[in-house]
């Protein structure tokens, strides 16, 4: 057979099609999905595009970012900012992004008549929920751990925070999570990507929609039923946070005790099941969706009017459903 | 060109070329619509330390700098059963089966992924909220 060098060159070109097509193919667009353990859940960042290695140093350095903030805002970090400040006994200078998140956690505090709390340090080491042994303390000790706590116990004068008791010990746990995602999302659209997804343990901001396609389809867990869904949310660049009491809690004399504590009682909020909230930014989200689960539905709502761009599902703690004015255009 | 390719050539040599473009197409067309077998994928700190089937029954001891922790596969599904962390919450989350299924241990630094599988194992959301 005589050696043909074009129709050699056109099976070589096929050839590299077919190798390649799993790279460049489908419809000219990637998807890069990671997960990495940090903030204390699995975070997982999904981003959507036509230039893979774009995508692939985005979500790289979205992770780095995130892995940055706990770093500065993690109570459990020697040297954060937050450590720092829980030890301390004088006035403390801490990062812009620190006093950021502090000014807005501290105007919920008040907001919200305590409900929010940045300074459940004490109360949450007592308790021992996140730890090997947790433990219902007796009273006399969250009356103490309760002490000086509220919307006055911290003061921001940047660069400095100011306690107004030496024993107070902060947690940004119900907003510097949120912080973090804001941030990986700034950092991803930064890069030039235009989709994609920052899941941190199912709390969550979305940018842009599913790949130009379709919006993002969310679905919201059934609070006492992990196989069923309460709610399938259509939504695109806002961030979906639920705060319930099933995600983390322990049992003790046939009683379930979560992580979400009531700063006026010391103990678990007894209003609400779960709180879902649609938001512009994580931070608020997450914010609110702990003052909300705290306030329970009415007073709740209440406080979302503050918030006009944001909007809630709330499962009351008989299972009944509420939700904020505008929150069923988000329902599919 | 095309006449002058066809002057050139035998006709072995245009056969051998209509069953490679046949070939080609076949294999596009077959790896575009295929569903891929839905498999468990082990992460820790980032680095992939086991894959397996969701369709073969069979369990892995993975070790994290708490000790072992074991993922068992079975009836399709992907359970933790075992685990040296203190809480036990990746023991509680239940078995992963669909696609984007998560089981994670943070202190042991593991995560358990589903990837792959079938349209219809797929849930009706891209991610859930909880």
């Amino acid at each position: 057979m005589p050696f043909h060098r074009p129709i050699m060159v056109l099976v070589l070109l096929m050839l590299a099609g077919v190798l390649l097509w799993p790279r460049w193919g489908g419809e000219g667009s990637s998807e890069v999905r990671r997960s990495r353990l940090l903030l204390g859940t699995v975070v997982e960042i999904t981003a959507l595009g036509p230039d893979r290695d774009l995508l692939e140093g985005a979500v790289s350095d979205a992770f780095a970012e995130i892995e940055r903030i706990e770093q500065l805002m993690s109570p459990h970090i020697e040297g954060s900012d937050v450590a720092r400040l829980s030890r301390s006994d004088s006035p403390q200078p801490v990062s812009p992004e620190t006093a950021a998140v502090l000014r807005l956690g501290l105007h919920l505090a008040a907001q919200s008549n305590g409900a929010f709390d940045l300074t459940l340090g004490r109360l949450k080491a007592l308790w021992g929920i996140e730890g090997e042994t947790p433990q219902v303390p007796d009273r006399e000790a969250v009356e103490d751990a309760l002490r000086g706590i509220g919307p006055q116990a911290l003061r921001l004068e940047a660069p400095l925070v100011v306690k107004s008791r030496p024993e107070l010990q902060l947690d940004l746990g119900g907003i510097a999570k949120g912080y973090a995602i804001d941030r990986a999302i700034f950092l991803l659209a930064d890069a030039g990507v235009e989709f994609a997804s920052v899941n941190a343990g199912g709390d969550m901001r979305l940018l842009g929609d599913r790949g130009g396609k379709r919006p993002w389809r969310i679905g919201i867990q059934h609070p006492r039923d992990p196989q069923r869904l309460l709610a399938t949310l259509e939504v695109e660049d806002v961030a979906v946070v639920t705060s319930g009491d099933y995600e983390r809690y322990f049992e003790q004399d046939g009683r379930r005790y979560h992580h979400l504590f009531d700063p006026r009682t010391g103990y678990p909020a007894t209003a609400c099941r779960s709180v879902t909230v649609v938001a512009p930014s994580a931070m608020l989200a997450d914010a609110l969706a702990t003052a909300v689960f705290v306030l329970g539905p009415q007073q709740g709502i209440s406080l979302l009017q503050y918030y006009p761009e944001a909007q809630a599902l709330i499962i009351d703690s008989t299972g009944k459903e509420h939700q904020s004015a505008d929150f069923a255009e988000y329902r599919l | 060109m095309i006449s002058a390719l066809w002057v050139r050539t035998t006709v072995l040599d245009r056969l051998v070329v209509v069953l490679l473009l046949v070939w080609v197409v076949a294999s596009v067309l077959w790896a575009a619509q295929r569903p891929a077998g839905a498999h468990v994928v082990v992460e820790r700190d980032g680095q992939v330390v086991f894959s397996a089937p969701l369709s073969e029954p069979r369990s892995a001891r993975l070790s994290g700098p708490l000790g072992e922790t074991v993922v068992e596969i079975e009836d399709g599904r992907a359970r933790v059963i075992s685990s040296p962390c203190p809480t036990k919450v990746c023991m509680g989350m239940g078995p992963a089966s669909r696609y984007g299924d998560l089981l994670a241990c943070v202190p042991n630094h593991l995560i358990v992924r589903i990837e792959g599988g079938r349209q219809e194992d797929t849930p009706p959301y891209d991610l859930l909220s909880r």
